[in-house]
């Protein structure tokens, strides 16, 4: 097992790499002078000269592969530059957007899993009956609505007519609710299905049938084949946590909600090169990450895995 | 087929919901008398305010910091300078400063104050490139406790209306220096407007409150709550849940035409919209390969109809614009030459260009085809809608049109290098028109220069702007005014499509939304809620 780890850890030096070459590389591949670009978010005329001069204070003018070298230490290090737009360190922009992003991720999750166990169980227990045919179809069409449409019919119905929750915002605790149903609407129809069909696969399989022969009460089986159904929903969960984090983008903006995916939007927008950089390599290396943990976590539930 | 079913009842249900929730109508009006709190809500944050640079909102930044003068009502008022003194000359200044003021930090506005923000404005002066004035002061002079003087190089004329605009002639507490300067940020936002900056959490909030001890007139109401919002859907909701007391804003931002009309239509709000404040133009580029050719350019002039745009797009919310400014802006009351739709006139004007209708009904000459491209801010979508009337119009007369929505910095960039046929021109509407406006027509990186940069007398025409800035005598700057805008409008660089208007909505009981002079500032400080 330890040489398993350590062998995947290795393996995610060269990814990281490239990840940061990637991120890096970006700035160079835009049409636009990000010296210009650093001088016109400030509502400055650009003109050669104060171009020149920024060109030479963001370092511009050094060959391609000094910049990254001098981009990627001081990234190592949790410096990626300063914002263009407000000049504050972009570190410190994303630590303080990366908190709400978390949160909303979290409580998304919670509702995700809930939600997913308990239709994706009620679905395989009542398989093809008319309260399974009812389920499927919310989840269907919940998840088939786009996040921004969900969102936006969400706020409607909550907050302007039934008056239950706030638009938007995250002044009070319950302003986390919508935006996090709509995050999480996209992503229960695949655990329902994934946690449905896998106990209607296990349903079948032989255990059961000597579970049912030994007398075991309904419930007690029902919890067997469950167990046995969740590994790949917990394969797919784990992967479905930077996304969770990296989809936030729309919502946030739709729920006036200050975290990183707004951070990401409005960087974009403004060609704030720094906070582009930083969002990119952070989201790709917390996949990694993420994936790196999904991977162990099932060679060390299935060690045959490790073999292969 | 159970599924399917399944799927039936789902959708039904879903509609049911909808139509039941449709039924509960609008939002029922309460009593507001006793509000002190106007919840305001903007797509962006206030950001950085320093009155002295410009990254932040300038309707926030106008709700803390005044200037000596102020713009109201298209003339100069007094506002931290109780009078002033011109020398005959035109170059010196002396303002009386009004006595008592102070900073709400409790530091002395005095004219020491005014000279340390002065010169740091002017040690910044790269900064402030796009106003003249920064350039034109030679100094900065405390006369005493009371009084300062301002000197300059020359008799730059709208001296007294660029100190009243938003930024970046307003005062900033001393206190609030960071190493004797504004320039690279300041420690507070302390000014001595009616209103105090006393929370601001990034992207979230900002909250005001009412400056008790301010020299005028104190706010009506007590604190403004600035929320951001930045989806325009979500302001809209959060209007009609109650979350919001007012939207207010210039060309679509934070109002668009439809959500105004919405509110408008359901009457349980007040809608509001300002004066003629800016002109919607389009710049025909008089250096690109195809509309250089000045018959071209009057063949397009002829062939959109502006009527469609106003009525049809712009739901007659704006006012048809003959000419680029509007004769209620000083010194442009002349008379130019105006052009009405006439798609005939277009199609003689091409064909006499030697531009002969193909058989893909696109005209071409020499074996290219006449074809070009208006490339637009793709944020802006009623851009994009104005745009395909154009398409059609253009298309009528045998121009072919492509419409190129891009991203802002990418449409900056093309202006920036004139690499355009056409794109979107907004003047920047009173106070700063005419002269700041037609003033940043000598700079390369605006949109104007690159499409003025084909014509004949450029060079003719820059040199003459430049001397308007600083021509003392009224009647001639009235005169050489005259000479740039008919050249400009004689050599159709500019299709004139509307005078833009400010819009705002509010709550019923919500009183005193007016609009100030700049399309940039709320004047928040007029408002209060009575039943």
């Amino acid at each position: 097992m330890k040489q398993y780890i350590v062998k995947r850890l290795l393996w995610t030096i060269p990814i990281l790499i490239g990840i940061s070459f990637f991120a890096f590389i970006l700035i160079n591949l835009s049409p636009s002078d990000p010296a210009e670009v650093a001088i016109r978010v400030n509502e400055i005329t650009p003109t050669a000269e104060n171009v020149a001069q920024m060109r030479e204070q963001l370092g511009l003018d050094d060959p391609f592969m000094t910049r990254y070298l001098s981009w990627l230490g001081n990234a190592l290090q949790g410096d990626f530059g300063n914002s263009y737009v407000n000049n504050k360190p972009v570190a410190e922009e994303i630590a303080k957007a990366l908190p709400p992003t978390l949160y909303l991720s979290l409580v998304s999750l919670l509702i995700i899993v809930v939600v997913s166990v308990a239709v994706g169980v009620l679905c395989a227990v009542k398989e093809d009956s008319f309260t399974d045919q009812i389920m499927r179809g919310i989840v269907f069409v919940g998840t088939a609505i786009p996040g921004f449409w969900a969102g936006i019919l969400l706020m409607w119905l909550f907050a302007v007519k039934l008056k239950w929750l706030p638009t938007s915002g995250m002044m009070t605790p319950a302003a986390v609710i919508l935006p996090a149903v709509t995050l999480a609407l996209g992503y229960i129809s695949t655990y329902v299905r994934l946690i449905r069909n896998n106990m209607i696969q296990n349903k079948r399989e032989n255990y059961v049938l000597y579970g049912r022969v030994r007398g075991l009460s309904e419930k007690t089986i029902t919890r067997h084949i469950f167990k046995n159904s969740l590994q790949t929903s917990l394969t797919a969960l784990g992967m479905s946590i930077p996304k969770l984090i990296a989809g936030t983008v729309v919502i946030e903006n739709i729920f006036a909600w200050p975290g990183i995916g707004r951070l990401c939007v409005t960087a974009i927008f403004n060609r704030d090169f720094p906070m582009i950089q930083a969002y990119v390599l952070i989201m790709a290396v917390l996949f990694v990450f993420c994936n790196l943990f999904v991977d162990l976590g099932s060679v060390w539930i299935d060690p045959r895995r490790r073999e292969a | 087929m159970k599924f399917k079913k399944g799927l039936t009842v789902v959708m039904t249900a879903i509609l049911c919901a909808g139509i039941l929730a449709g039924c509960s109508g609008a939002s029922a009006n309460t009593d507001v008398s006793t509000k002190e709190a106007l919840n305001y809500a903007c797509t962006k944050d206030i950001r950085d305010i320093n009155p002295h640079l410009y990254s932040g909102e300038m309707s926030a930044q106008n709700m803390v910091f005044e200037g000596l003068t102020k713009n109201e009502g298209g003339e100069v008022k007094p506002a931290l300078a109780e009078s002033w003194d011109i020398s005959a000359d035109g170059l010196e200044y002396t303002f009386h400063l009004r006595k008592g003021v102070t900073f709400t930090d409790g530091a002395a506005f005095d004219a020491a104050a005014v000279k340390l923000n002065m010169d740091v404005i002017v040690a910044n002066k790269e900064r402030h490139s796009w106003l003249d004035m920064v350039n034109e002061i030679k100094e900065n002079v405390v006369v005493d406790e009371h009084t300062f003087k301002l000197v300059l190089n020359h008799p730059y004329y709208p001296t007294l209306v660029e100190l009243g605009l938003t930024r970046p002639f307003r005062f900033i507490s001393p206190n609030c220096f960071v190493n004797g300067t504004t320039k690279d940020g300041v420690s507070g936002y302390i000014g001595t407007g009616p209103w105090i900056l006393s929370e601001h959490v990034d992207n979230q909030y900002a909250t005001f409150t009412q400056n008790e001890n301010y020299w005028g007139d104190k706010t009506k109401i007590k604190t403004i709550n600035w929320k951001v919002m930045p989806d325009p859907q979500t302001i809209l909701l959060a209007m009609q849940n109650g979350e919001v007391d007012l939207l207010f804003g210039a060309d679509g931002d934070q109002v668009d035409l439809d959500s105004y009309k919405k509110l408008e239509a359901e009457g349980a709000y007040q809608t509001f919209m300002s004066e003629p404040v800016a002109s919607r133009a389009i710049l025909i580029n008089s250096k690109s390969p195809i509309t250089k050719d000045i018959k071209v350019r009057e063949a397009i002039e002829y062939a959109v109809n502006k009527e469609n745009i106003i009525q049809g797009i712009l739901n007659g919310s704006e006012d048809q614009a003959d000419t680029l400014l509007s004769k209620d802006v000083p010194y442009c009351d002349i008379d130019l030459k105006t052009i009405a739709y006439n798609q005939e006139k277009a199609k003689q004007l091409l064909e006499a260009a030697g531009w002969k209708l193909g058989a893909d009904s696109i005209r071409e000459k020499d074996g290219q085809k006449c074809e070009i491209t208006l490339s637009y801010n793709a944020k802006n979508a009623q851009e994009g809608t104005i745009a395909t009337s154009i398409q059609a119009d253009l298309a009528a007369v045998g121009i072919k049109m492509n419409i190129l929505g891009e991203e802002k910095q990418a449409f900056l960039d093309r202006q920036k290098t004139g690499d355009f046929d056409l794109q979107y021109s907004l003047s920047w509407g009173k106070p700063y028109d005419p002269q700041s406006y037609v003033s940043s027509w000598r700079i390369p990186a605006h949109g104007d220069y690159q499409a003025q940069a084909g014509l004949e007398k450029k060079q003719w025409l820059d040199e003459t702007i430049t001397k308007i800035m600083i021509e003392a005598d009224d009647s001639k700057r009235a005169e050489m005014y005259q000479e740039v805008l008919t050249y400009v409008n004689d050599q159709y660089v500019y299709l004139p499509i509307s005078y833009s208007k400010t819009k705002a909505v509010g709550i019923t009981g919500l009183n005193g939304v007016s609009f100030n002079d700049s399309q940039y500032e709320i004047p928040f400080e007029k408002m209060y809620f009575s039943n």
